[in-house]
């Protein structure tokens, strides 16, 4: 399988990743609380470019606070453009969703280089409970 | 190419009309189309700070929402006929029904004489500028609510003309509904030149129906209700009135409402008229049959959990051949048409919806396969 540098470890910063292509297979490499993730650039949705949204963070609320919103998961969430769902960049998963999570694919750092592997994919895509196309 | 039923329908193996695309209509477009005093109305609104769809004089709302970070994404427009056509062409969709982005407020102007000339402005410079045949592009003549008579004359006059394929009613923050009497001129001027009338809602918040909205504390419990409400309420007065009686080559066509509601109203309305009959009295069979006649754009197309379910839902309003696909294309909410067709429907539906019944239903050709 095909293992692609990225670039150095520094020049993939929080909320700035890299995309790289390879056979016509787009990858989003992301740095996220210092560690690495890839993802397919679809999203299960509705395939949007998903890697090429803002990353950020999300609203929510939990009886322990007697229901205050809050912002959480700064800098974790991932919105695709086309639709704005929304995808934890540390598992992959779709926050709040119906087990929808993007593909995902080995990062490994080595000697200050970020490599992808992109061939079979490290998780299996899911859709959810949704039929997409 | 020979399909087989193990080979799903792609893209390519459709024609896909879709019934709902958009166009930005800033106001310094429509300037040069404009009588005066509103021509320096619109030259004004052109040279002031504009929002996206929210601009005073010309596309008011009341925004409440605070801003939430990094959900401003979605706001993209389309500039010009090409860029039109190229994206469309992005979407695998071959012909296009045009709608206005600012314009879909126009009904919440009370100066009937602005919106007059707003409306006679848009449908000429669509006219002029967008409504490109040979590009697969097609105009709705807006029919403007305040004057119904000016808006039947628009409706004759661009009505002749080939590339204008049915007309553009708007919903978000009307009064009266459409099912009221005094829009009979745009009824009968629209089953005249055999167009059909396609009720457009828009998200918007104002003391016209769907009105009460301004409490409610997110887009998301309040869109449905700027859509999909404003839609069955302008559908049961165009039922009470009888519209479809007194128009009854009058195609009726709903847009960015989805279909699922479709068989609550038919049986809601059914389950009322067998109680009291005389609150409709127009009407020669129950309400159902008549909005079975009726057409329903897929857009927002329904997510069920179980797919299958949205198969069914259509069955309930026999709507295999009233079902149209739109996708609302390029607004925040937009279908991919994959979506759609690649929802559990047999091979024949999918062609209806995804094109075929917008081929019939708006008199068009099929495109021919480049």
């Amino acid at each position: 399988m095909p293992r692609i540098r990225v670039g150095t470890e520094d020049s993939i910063q929080p909320g700035a990743p890299a995309l790289v292509r390879h056979g016509g297979v787009e990858v989003g490499v992301f740095q996220v609380d210092g560690e690495f993730r890839a993802y397919l650039n679809r999203c299960p949705h509705q395939q949007g470019p998903v890697c090429t949204g803002p990353t950020t963070g999300t609203l929510a609320a939990a009886r322990a606070t007697g229901w205050k919103l809050a912002w959480v998961l700064d800098g974790r969430v991932l919105l695709c453009p086309w639709h704005t769902m929304e995808f934890d960049l540390l598992t992959g998963q779709r926050i709040r969703g119906r087990g929808e999570r993007l593909r995902a694919y080995p990062v490994e750092v080595s000697g200050g280089e970020v490599f992808v592997t992109i061939g079979r994919p490290q998780v299996e895509p899911s859709q959810g409970r949704q039929c997409v196309g | 190419m020979t399909l087989t039923h193990r080979q799903p329908l792609g893209l390519d193996d459709v024609v896909v009309v879709d019934c709902d695309v958009h166009v930005d209509d800033p106001p310094q477009a429509l300037a040069p189309y404009v009588d005066m005093p509103w021509r320096r109305s619109l030259e004004l609104l052109g040279r002031a700070p504009q929002r996206y769809l929210d601009i005073p004089g010309y596309a008011p709302t009341l925004n409440i929402d605070p801003p939430v970070p990094d959900r401003s994404v979605s706001t993209r427009s389309v500039h010009t006929a090409r860029q039109m056509r190229e994206e469309l062409d992005e979407l695998s969709v071959d012909l296009g029904v045009l709608f206005p982005d600012n314009l879909l407020r126009i009904a919440v102007f009370p100066q009937a004489d602005y919106a007059a000339a707003l409306g006679r402005a848009y449908n000429a410079w669509l006219a002029d500028v967008w409504v490109q045949r040979e590009r697969g592009l097609y105009g709705a003549v807006l029919a403007v609510p305040q004057d119904p008579r000016d808006a039947a004359a628009q409706i004759r006059r661009y009505g002749a003309d080939d590339g204008f394929v049915g007309v553009y009613l708007p919903v978000a923050g009307l009064r009266p509904l459409w099912g009221e009497r005094c829009y009979d001129p745009i009824f009968e001027a629209a089953e005249e030149m055999g167009l059909p009338v396609m009720l457009h809602s828009v998200g918007l918040i104002h003391p016209n129906f769907p009105f009460n909205l301004d409490h409610m504390t997110s887009r998301l419990v309040r869109h449905p209700i700027q859509h999909e409400f404003a839609l069955m309420a302008n559908l049961f007065t165009m039922i009470g009135s009888g519209v479809p009686v007194r128009y009854p080559d009058l195609d009726i066509v709903f847009t960015e409402g989805g279909v699922s509601w479709v068989p609550f109203v038919m049986w809601r309305l059914d389950k009322e008229f067998a109680e009291n009959p005389t609150g409709a009295p127009l009407l020669e069979r129950p309400p159902s049959s008549y909005v079975k006649q009726m057409y329903f754009c897929t857009q927002p197309v329904e997510e069920p959990e179980r797919p299958r379910d949205l198969a069914a839902m259509i069955d309930l309003f026999d709507g295999r051949a009233q079902v149209l696909f739109a996708s609302d294309w390029p607004h925040h909410d937009f279908d991919h048409p994959r979506k759609v067709l690649h929802m559990p429907f047999d091979a024949d539906l999918k062609r209806k919806i995804m094109g075929e019944n917008a081929l019939r239903l708006l008199k068009l050709p099929a495109p021919v396969p480049v």
